[in-house]
């Protein structure tokens, strides 16, 4: 395999803080991104973790072209997508598509299935009618429903999401950002989804962005994954490593708040105190340090830089400075470390 | 049944149904269940399966336009609520029974201050007392829920905190009153992963103190196996299943129940596919007079499609109504 499909370098989004309208000044800037920079390969997906307000759907808006990078650059297949224009965004927005939460707001009710879904092959020249209808078909049944049903409106059944998928992949897509796809499903429905966009990818190659906050759901889908805070990546690791071995406390923190099924399973539990610090004002240091279990006197001054701990694994934490292991080590440091149980 | 000194509430054969021009929609159709001091019931479900009708049932708030509870009884301490008058069950809500909501955006009133929201709570159980005497029960209702500061935040509005704090503040609203039974309609859904886990600590923490019975709706596995001791499964308007939450994760009894355990994605174990549940649930205007879960059941036999099994005892504590189990 030569380059990724996709490359984010060194990405930043800060947004202005205003104050006034007509003689406007600016307050401060929030960094709802700051320096992100990760790779995704064809074909494969990316998993990237958070909670409200860690960036990952300002990352997202960004590689759709929704939104300029204050900083950093993004590239499809070797290309900037910066200052895309005309055509060029076109085909853009051809290769790069997005099924978002909320099915209903992707498609109009008042058209039927089958119009939402030729719109974006009629925009694309994709042919003349016969072609588009037959694409059509050919689309739905690829996402599990029956070819009759593009004469029907959204309103008429349930699988919206379906839909959407749908319609995301009539222009034959590189790469789709997946925004949380199914964690408004039931869970039997969440199931059938999750096999479905593997099954697709399976066949046609295509690329996820997977933007989820359900660890066990990107377990599922991703291959690698990125855990962001407050804007910053902490760690980034292809999947089976990272759920294998968790280093950054607030990955680990995030893993025990995920809420095993299985009873008796809580062996060693981090709860965070305190909520996630404004982002107009994150903690000097590193961003995550003022609710860190482990934290030491260096984490307020200076900020952690993302370094290698194994093979494809990176970590922003300084517990990794002199190479010490979280595994063994500070469990001591956790029972007195004013942790609430 | 024979203990029947600490149980709070039971509910007995529920039947709540919507009456529409189109037909009789059987929402909630024949659900029974009990719930003692002190535990904690998960009612678990997929959406339409009457899980939260129910609890909207229970509290005698059904939504306008045609729903009504024609059958069953609601016993809290023993008096069916079913019968109170509507100036009675004002007085049995709140002080009785609770409930807090997914959303609270939605339960909270966004141009009163949340000291005003709690005054209002507050000043119906303690009528006369003087407002300096309330706010400082609001002020430790707030500390209750641990909200940092409350001195402060009594004076704000609800816009001015994030969500997991305005969850707190419903919940302090909702046990003010020191309620024996909390209905908790699916309260951390909204929230991020790790502030839910603060906030379920915290109903726990809450709980052990006040002893009282909570009705957790859920249609999450991961809350249920963390707060709850036992768990009714719900589908098409009724209980197929319910028991301790041990026995039903290890050795789910109804195909159902086996089916939606397996098709939770795992956080351990192979990654790989995923078991799906094929078909749909039945419409609940045309609900099949067999079992309601037989079109999409892999056991599937004629006597399924012939009548709905009763509830089979598998356990000391453990029901499921299939016709292949067997009783124990």
């Amino acid at each position: 395999m030569t380059g990724p499909l996709l490359r984010v370098e060194g990405l930043k989004k800060h947004f202005a803080f205003t104050k006034g309208i007509l003689f406007s000044r600016t307050l401060g800037h929030v960094k709802a991104v700051d320096d992100v920079s990760f790779d995704i390969r064809a074909g494969e997906t990316l998993g990237l973790v958070g909670e409200s307000g860690c960036g990952k759907t300002t990352t997202s808006r960004m590689i759709l072209n929704l939104d300029e990078p204050t900083e950093g650059r993004i590239l499809l297949d070797g290309e900037p997508i910066s200052g895309l224009q005309g055509e060029a965004l076109r085909a853009y927005r051809a290769k790069v598509q997005a099924v978002f939460q909320d099915p209903w707001s992707s498609l109009n009710p008042r058209m039927k299935v089958g119009r939402t879904i030729a719109e974006s092959l009629i925009v694309n020249d994709w042919g003349d009618k016969a072609k588009i209808a037959a694409r059509v078909r050919e689309l739905l049944q690829q996402v599990g429903l029956r070819a009759e049903q593009a004469e029907q409106y959204p309103h008429e059944f349930s699988g919206g999401q379906c839909h959407a998928l749908a319609a995301a992949l009539a222009s034959r897509p590189k790469l789709i950002v997946l925004d949380e796809p199914v964690s408004a499903l039931d869970v039997s429905i969440r199931a059938q989804m999750m096999n479905l966009l593997k099954d697709i990818q399976a066949q046609d190659n295509v690329a996820y962005l997977l933007v989820a906050h359900d660890l066990a759901t990107v377990r599922h889908m991703a291959d690698h994954t990125v855990v962001m805070y407050l804007g910053k990546i902490v760690e980034k690791a292809p999947t089976e490593s990272l759920f294998a071995d968790v280093r950054h406390p607030y990955t680990r923190a995030l893993f025990s708040a995920v809420l095993v099924a299985w009873p008796g399973r809580h062996e060693e539990e981090i709860e965070l105190r305190g909520e996630v610090p404004s982002p107009l004002n994150p903690p000097t240091g590193c961003h995550f340090h003022t609710r860190c279990p482990y934290v030491m006197p260096r984490c307020s001054q200076q900020e952690p830089a993302l370094r290698e701990v194994s093979p494809g694994h990176a970590v922003a934490c300084h517990l990794f400075d002199d190479n010490l292991t979280l595994r063994s080590g500070p469990q001591d440091r956790v029972a007195k470390g004013g942790l609430r149980s | 049944m024979s203990d029947t000194r600490d149980t709070v509430l039971e509910v007995r054969d529920l039947h709540t149904h919507f009456f529409l021009r189109r037909g009789v929609v059987k929402a909630v159709d024949g659900v029974s269940f009990s719930l003692k001091r002190g535990e904690v019931l998960g009612l678990v479900g997929e959406s339409g399966c009457g899980k939260s009708l129910t609890a909207l049932s229970l509290m005698r708030l059904l939504p306008k336009g045609g729903a009504r509870t024609i059958k069953g009884e609601v016993l809290l301490g023993g008096e069916n609520i079913l019968e109170r008058t509507p100036a009675e069950m004002r007085e049995i809500r709140g002080r009785r029974i609770s409930m807090v909501l997914q959303d609270p955006q939605t339960s909270l009133n966004p141009v009163f201050t949340v000291g005003d929201q709690l005054r209002e709570a507050i000043e119906r159980r303690r009528k006369g007392a003087s407002l300096a005497e309330i706010m400082k029960e609001a002020v430790a209702a707030l500390r209750r829920v641990e909200i940092a500061a409350p001195e402060q935040r009594i004076g704000q509005y609800p816009h001015q905190m994030s969500g997991g704090m305005k969850q707190r503040v419903v919940g302090a609203i909702a046990i003010s009153g020191e309620p024996e039974v909390l209905i908790a309609d699916e309260p951390t859904t909204a929230l991020d992963v790790t502030i839910q886990l603060q906030y379920l600590k915290l109903l726990k923490r809450l709980q052990a103190e006040t002893g009282m019975a909570i009705l957790f709706i859920t249609h999450d596995f991961g809350v249920v196996g963390r707060m709850c001791d036992r768990v009714a499964v719900m589908y098409a308007g009724r209980i197929v299943e319910c028991g301790p939450v041990k026995q039903i994760f290890e050795a789910p009894s109804h195909p159902y129940t086996r089916a939606l355990i397996a098709s939770v994605p795992r956080m351990t174990g192979a990654a790989g596919r995923l078991t799906t549940i094929e078909g749909q649930p039945p419409s609940l205007m045309d609900l099949p007079v067999g079992c309601r879960f037989a079109s999409r059941c892999a056991l599937v036999e004629q006597r399924c499609l012939d009548a709905y099994p009763g509830t089979v005892r598998i356990g000391a504590d453990h029901t499921a109504d299939c016709w292949k189990v067997s009783p124990s």
